[in-house]
């Protein structure tokens, strides 16, 4: 913020909105994430109401997946600006 | 996200009480709650408890079965002298069961662990392939031709047990 000690009540409402939009996109993330991870991983019948151990550690890798992927890609948008 | 399928329904059904149970917010597990569900997703503790309870369960099977044995010389013995007898009898004969059984659960608890955590899948193969390891070490003394049909034995019981367990809670 190259302005003085307390911004602007347009910089912060810029700011505002900025965090308002990232807060958005996280909740959407974290909804697509679970979503995608539960129809891959939990089978439908639903014997027990507990997690198993391969359902978990199936979540695991899901989520380590698809959070290595989010980046991933983020990074080859980022890096390549013109479109392909 | 199960308090509020409960709140829902609480809600629906004192729809005609006064007060209305307010609706939960969603409430993500804390890191004690997930360390707590987790300890139970750890391959060394479960083997040892199962192993525990086998062990519990080979001295109950002992001690039955060891009840049920006759002394050999009972014309010659005393009232008392048969009870001591008999005691002695029992008692190895469930701390030899106590062991196998502790051995055998262990084993097993062990195998089908680490199988299902590499497969990341709630089969019955998990059940089929750590029955056979588990037979299999049990009867590895007598020869391949033992150690392939003890495997196949013991996994056949398990997956037995297994489907009546799961039929039946």
């Amino acid at each position: 913020m190259a302005a003085g000690n307390a911004p602007s009540a347009h910089e912060r409402e810029q700011i505002i909105g900025m965090m308002e939009k990232e807060m958005e996109y996280r909740v959407d993330m974290f909804n697509k994430l679970t979503h995608t991870c539960f129809s891959k991983c939990v089978e439908n019948k639903y014997k027990e109401a507990e997690l198993n151990m391969g359902e978990n550690s199936c979540i695991d890798r899901c989520v380590s997946k698809y959070w290595q992927v989010t980046n991933l890609v983020g990074q080859l948008l980022g890096n390549s600006r013109p479109p392909m | 996200m199960t308090s509020n399928p409960d709140s829902d329904s609480q809600n629906a059904s004192s729809s005609q009480d006064a007060s209305k149970p307010p609706i939960q917010t969603i409430h993500l597990p804390t890191m004690e709650e997930i360390q707590g569900q987790d300890i139970w997703n750890n391959c060394a503790v479960r083997s040892v408890v199962s192993g525990v309870m086998g062990g519990g369960l080979g001295l109950a099977m002992g001690l039955f079965l060891g009840a049920l044995d006759n002394p050999l010389m009972q014309d010659q013995m005393t009232g008392r002298q048969q009870l001591i007898y008999q005691a002695k009898q029992m008692g190895q004969r469930s701390w030899s069961s106590c062991k196998a059984f502790a051995v055998m659960g262990f084993v097993f608890s062990a195998a089908e662990c680490v199988v299902e955590k590499a497969r990341a899948k709630h089969d019955i193969t998990n059940t089929v392939v750590a029955g056979c390891v588990t037979g299999g070490a049990i009867s590895a003394r007598g020869g391949p031709k033992a150690t392939c049909v003890g495997c196949a034995g013991f996994a056949a019981f398990s997956v037995v047990i297994e489907k009546f367990l799961e039929r039946h809670t």
